[in-house]
């Protein structure tokens, strides 16, 4: 029965897909119906399977794909405590933002599509998570690529949506060409893709291995740094907020941007020492990138997506630092309180009838409650603040890191005083004070239907931190302090456990909120603009990332393709094919002026001949 | 009779009735030649679906003598290799049946040629006679050359039905040299396909002859599939051809060539295959890098399409020079694959050609809108093209990585490219300006697909590609025990392995590849 369960969590959001696709494109009822009752389903089989197998060995089930000579593919579920936590992750914030969305997309002409495209990417990203090998992590990988590709060119008429798909879908695909070579090498390497084989072999040879496996395992990473969008493929995540708010939140955010972190942690024994310490800075410098830019967006939607590329920073530095428990830990946090940070987004915008500037904004504390008190709670949580659920997850990556490596500690710490400044920024400036547009100041609180899920998603966002997430890893992947305490005095033992990270993290965390405070409060426009100057113009323009691959790398790829073209019309097409048929009619041209049928001419031809035969002939 | 003669002859049968149809009746002539493809395609399914695999043997096999002297019979069967592209190419001939509506003069020659033409590829999969394979392979193409000359579009049409002409018969031709020394050489006096690989297994053909011949079927076969860099007849001839030719021949018939390869050359030819395989996997990245690239710079449809199937036979070439049992069942996979591809994404373009006479890129725009069931149709193509799982092309273009890596894997690498990131970029900017964004003026003239008959084509094409692409052990399965067997013949390994694959059989060993990491360089 648990067996049917999980099968079902997996095909479930497919055959909704399908259904909804194939019969149910007209009636908006049913497709929501089929949407979010699938997705409702699956996170109630999530949690029977949870109760049952949370916490015993790892069990796989397999359905036979592709089998041709040594390379094996099974369709597998592979059910152990890391995914079994992802799992409910997933679908349960997932199940919330399909209700929200029923909300938030109402009235919308592709009411039904976007419920399809949702389930698809249900499907998709519940196929990475519960995937048993490599190849098959790989299909559903492109697949989350493709129905995120969907989602967020949604409104495809419009120019900034459909290029921001595209351009999303490529930068994933870069990473993906490193995902698939990197899965090739421990293929050859080991003989599997299977992950529970993998696991056996590969702790079968532990010490130190050949550079062959560090590649494999740095471009197994690749495939992260497209998914999680990690320096230098982080440029697509921002241009996704294209898509409609409740798919930033649950795929920009929550689940699929988390899945390479979630393919780190599944393969971590694969990474040699070489490989952790290059994704360990990689995530640092996505980290303190992406914080530096956030400080100078307006827009409400950009300013979340660069604090959660930078949070996913945090979370692959954790890995890198060789601390899987305290990535899985943030992953799961953030999924609460950056999903409700989003969908409170979405609620302003949707009442502010699409005005996405903060600087538009103001005045929102009074008119809209609910968004501004579970805003401010999660505002609250991702800065870190004691007891909120952000403060013990940032806690334990600070602390992983101080244990092993000082310089990307005091880079966390940096991240962590410039994650309170940029939130508080937007929090004073978007509800605090007067209102700084017409539209703000007769807005509405948004339908129940949108602020419920807020409600709901504030609670794991307050009280993570106490519901043994952390020991239910450590307990997994090893490793911990092993005591375990109350957890009333969780708080407590956080700071007599590791004083200094504890100590600086949550110093750095109400620096930033100060100075935000300081510089912000009743301000009409940005005072930090003007005293940054260039960089403020810099950061404005993010870095010039985009400008720099524009210029670099597309039009290199162009150049060439265009050099390719020429070559391929006027040498290949031009002078090979054409110059071969123009010279055999050139040729036949000239001899036709040979049969001149003149009886006159042959004779000429004929004693030219005998001339030319004799004169060889007597010398 | 066997079934499959059925398959093969009835579209022949359809040519017959619609040549004895008057011409005025041109409801008629299309009902015969849609009747007739269709049966002819039932029947297919039914041989694919009571094919059993593994038993290494012919199945639906058909032998009658015809001309005893030289040992030319009309011998026709299905294993696992020809099984699969027999149902592909039955499919396409029905869809490009229903296509042919852009055909407004001399209907009844049009019909007529068009079910040859499908006879002949049918035909030329499921022959098991050398003769006959030769023979089917020309009755296709012959009308073909016709179709481009009479019923071909734009200024260029007579160009490029003079080059597809020159350039496939140059290619039969020498295909042709390489068929007749192989017959001479095996000297049994039999064009039968089966007795002559019997034959080569205790006599096989002198080692240097096998090298002087291969290089004629490769090339042969290779200008015929389009290999790099005799590949510049495919964009232009689809570019003018009508869009059922063109489905036809990008779809079905150009993997005559390919088949050929896998039937004829490697069996009876296997120290010749050796040798020229390390040739043939750089000359395939011609086909993925260089017509990639061209690909990404056209602004013509129609050009783009014929670039990027180009570019999907590298695919198919990688997998056959990697003379491994994954990679050449890849490469098969992708055969049948590509081939119901092509057919779709030929048969897209020319229901928009057929409304605007136009295919310039520019033109278009936000076709999803304007005519959502065309434009689903073709994002799930143009996906299906850039390797998307859930489609048979991507696990055919998978099985080519894992196949090639360990005897090449720097080409490999560079395929990997040219599939994911090559292949994302001109596919995806083709989405972008057809169907995203603002309506273009081309745009606003289309209609979209209504009731069965007219979606039928496209539903039926996308089906197919979703079955195979979900459940790929219907057809892999039939695939590779015909593979195993031919890879007997090597009776050493095929190309040089760079990088060896481990077995996890043996667990000690693995713990010490490990550590070393060792890349075994030969």
């Amino acid at each position: 029965m648990i067996n049917e369960f999980a099968w079902s969590i997996l095909f479930l959001p497919l055959l909704s897909a399908v259904g909804i696709f194939l019969f149910a494109k007209r009636s908006e009822v049913a497709s929501a119906f089929l949407s979010v009752g699938s997705v409702f389903l699956c996170f109630v089989f999530a949690v029977v399977l949870f109760m049952a197998k949370g916490h015993g060995e790892a069990e796989v089930l397999t359905l036979p794909w592709l089998q041709v000579g040594n390379l094996v593919v099974d369709i597998g579920i592979r059910l152990d405590a890391l995914s079994l936590l992802m799992l409910l992750v997933v679908t349960g914030v997932g199940s919330l933002i399909h209700v929200y969305s029923l909300g938030y997309m109402k009235g919308d002409p592709g009411f039904s599509r976007y419920f399809g495209s949702l389930s698809l990417f249900m499907f998709s990203m519940l196929g990475i998570v519960l995937s048993s090998n490599f190849l098959q992590m790989f299909i559903f990988w492109e697949l989350v690529g493709v129905s995120s590709y969907l989602l967020i060119g949604f409104w495809f008429e419009r120019e900034a949506a459909a290029d921001a798909a595209k351009k999303a879908f490529l930068t994933n695909r870069v990473g993906d060409f490193g995902f698939i070579l990197g899965i090739l090498i421990i293929w050859t390497l080991f003989g599997s893709i299977d992950f529970g084989t993998l696991k056996t072999v590969a702790s079968d040879s532990p010490g130190e291995a050949g550079y062959l496996l560090t590649l494999g395992g740095l471009l197994l990473f690749c495939g992260a740094l497209g998914k999680s969008a990690q320096f230098p493929l982080h440029v697509w995540l921002p241009d996704a907020m294209e898509g409609p708010t409740p798919v930033s939140a649950l795929i920009h955010a929550a689940t699929m941007v988390a899945a390479g972190v979630y393919m780190l942690c599944r393969i971590s024994f694969l990474l040699s020492g070489t490989a952790l310490m290059v994704i360990g800075w990689i995530g640092a410098i996505t980290a303190v990138i992406a914080a530096l830019i956030a400080i100078q967006q307006s827009d409400i939607k950009r300013i979340l997506a660069y604090s959660t590329l930078s949070q996913l920073g945090y979370m692959v530095m954790a890995v890198g630092v060789g601390s899987e428990s305290a990535a899985m830990y943030h992953l799961v946090t953030h999924a609460f309180f950056k999903a409700m940070l989003f969908l409170g987004a979405g609620s302003v915008i949707h009442a502010l009838h699409h005005e996405q500037d903060i600087w538009n904004m103001g005045g929102l504390k009074e008119k809209m409650p609910a968004t501004y008190m579970t805003f401010f709670i999660g505002t609250l949580a991702l800065c870190g603040l004691p007891p909120l659920s952000g403060f013990f997850s940032k806690d334990a990556i600070l602390f992983a890191a101080w244990e092993s490596n000082k310089p990307l500690f005091m880079i966390g710490a940096v991240v962590a005083a410039l994650t309170a400044f940029y939130m508080f920024r937007l929090v004073v400036v978007a509800f605090f004070g007067p209102p700084k547009s017409e539209a703000a100041k007769t807005v509405h609180e948004s339908p129940i239907v949108m602020t419920r899920p807020l409600w709901i998603l504030c609670v794991p966002s307050v009280a993570a931190g106490f519901f043994g997430i952390d020991v239910f890893l450590e307990h997994y992947f090893g490793g911990g302090h092993g005591e375990v305490v109350a957890w009333y005095l969780k708080p407590i033992v956080a700071f007599t456990h590791a004083p200094v990270a504890a100590i600086f993290g949550l110093f750095a965390a109400i620096l930033g909120m100060c100075m935000a405070w300081g510089f912000y409060n009743n301000a009409t426009s940005d005072p930090v603009k003007k005293g940054l100057g260039l960089v403020s113009v810099a950061l404005q323009r993010r870095f010039y990332f985009d400008e720099l691959y524009q210029r670099t790398l597309i039009k290199g790829q162009d150049v060439v393709a265009g050099a390719v073209d020429w070559v391929d019309k006027w040498i290949v097409g031009g002078l090979c094919v054409r110059g071969a048929s123009g010279g055999i009619d050139i040729v036949g041209r000239l001899l036709r002026l040979l049969q001149t049928g003149n009886l006159q001419t042959y004779c000429l031809w004929f004693g030219l001949g005998v001339v030319a035969v004799l004169y060889f002939t007597i010398n | 009779m066997s079934l499959l003669t059925i398959v093969i002859l009835f579209p022949l049968i359809g040519a017959i009735a619609t040549a004895l149809t008057p011409r005025t009746e041109t409801a008629l002539i299309r009902a015969a030649a849609a009747f007739s493809t269709f049966v002819s395609m039932v029947l297919s399914v039914v041989v694919f679906v009571l094919f059993e695999p593994g038993t290494g043997s012919y199945q639906f096999v058909q032998k009658t003598g015809w001309v005893e002297s030289l040992g030319i019979s009309f011998h026709v069967g299905v294993d696992g290799i020809n099984v699969g592209l027999v149902l592909m190419s039955a499919i396409v001939a029905f869809s490009a049946s229903l296509l042919s509506k852009d055909i407004k003069t001399r209907e009844k020659e049009f019909y007529t040629l068009l079910l040859i033409m499908a006879s002949g590829v049918l035909g030329a999969f499921a022959s098991l006679d050398l003769f006959f394979f030769y023979f089917f392979h020309e009755l296709a193409l012959v009308p073909t050359f016709i179709m481009i000359g009479v019923w071909g579009r734009g200024k260029e049409r007579g160009y490029a039905a003079f080059n597809i002409t020159m350039y496939l018969s140059l290619g039969a031709l020498i295909a042709l040299a390489g068929l007749i020394g192989v017959y001479i050489q095996v000297g049994i006096h039999s064009f039968d396909m089966i007795e002559m690989q019997q034959a080569v297994l205790s006599n096989p053909i002198r080692s240097d002859v096998q090298k002087t011949l291969f290089p004629l079927l490769l090339f042969g076969f290779g200008i015929l599939v389009s290999l790099w860099p005799f590949h510049s007849w495919a964009p232009l001839g689809y570019g003018a051809a009508p869009t059922a030719t063109s489905m036809l021949h990008a779809g079905a018939l150009k993997k005559f060539g390919l088949y050929g390869l896998i039937r004829i050359a490697l069996p009876l030819l296997p120290e010749g295959a050796k040798l020229w395989m390390e040739i043939l996997a750089w000359l395939c990245l011609g086909n993925i890098l260089y017509c990639g690239l061209v690909a990404m710079r056209q602004k013509d449809l129609n050009q783009l399409i014929g670039n990027s199937s180009v570019a999907h036979m590298g695919f198919i070439f990688l997998g056959i020079a990697s003379l491994s049992l994954i990679g050449i069942t890849g490469a098969v996979m992708v055969m049948v694959a590509h081939g119901l591809l092509a057919a779709l994404s030929f048969g897209l373009s020319g229901t928009l050609y057929k409304e605007t006479q136009d295919l310039t890129l520019s033109r278009y725009g936000g076709i999803l809108k304007q005519t959502p069931f065309l434009g689903s149709a073709f994002l799930m193509a143009m996906m299906a093209a850039c390797g998307l799982p859930g489609f048979a092309n991507f696990v055919g273009e998978a099985l080519v990585f894992f196949g090639a890596w360990s005897s090449y894997p720097w080409q490999t690498v560079i395929a990997c490219w040219g599939g994911l990131v090559i292949g994302g970029v001109y596919m995806l900017r083709a989405i972008r300006s057809l169907l995203h964004g603002e309506s273009g003026e081309a745009t606003l003239s289309i209609k979209d697909a209504h009731g069965v008959g007219e979606r039928t084509p496209y539903a039926l094409l996308l089906a197919s590609l979703l079955v195979f692409g979900f459940v790929p052990g219907i057809l892999v399965n039939k695939i590779k025990p015909e593979v195993e067997l031919i890879l007997s013949r090597f009776n050493e390994d095929g190309p040089v392995t760079r990088l060896a694959v481990e077995t996890t059989s043996n667990v000690k060993h693995l713990s010490a590849v490990a550590e070393k990491g060792t890349l075994q360089a030969q």
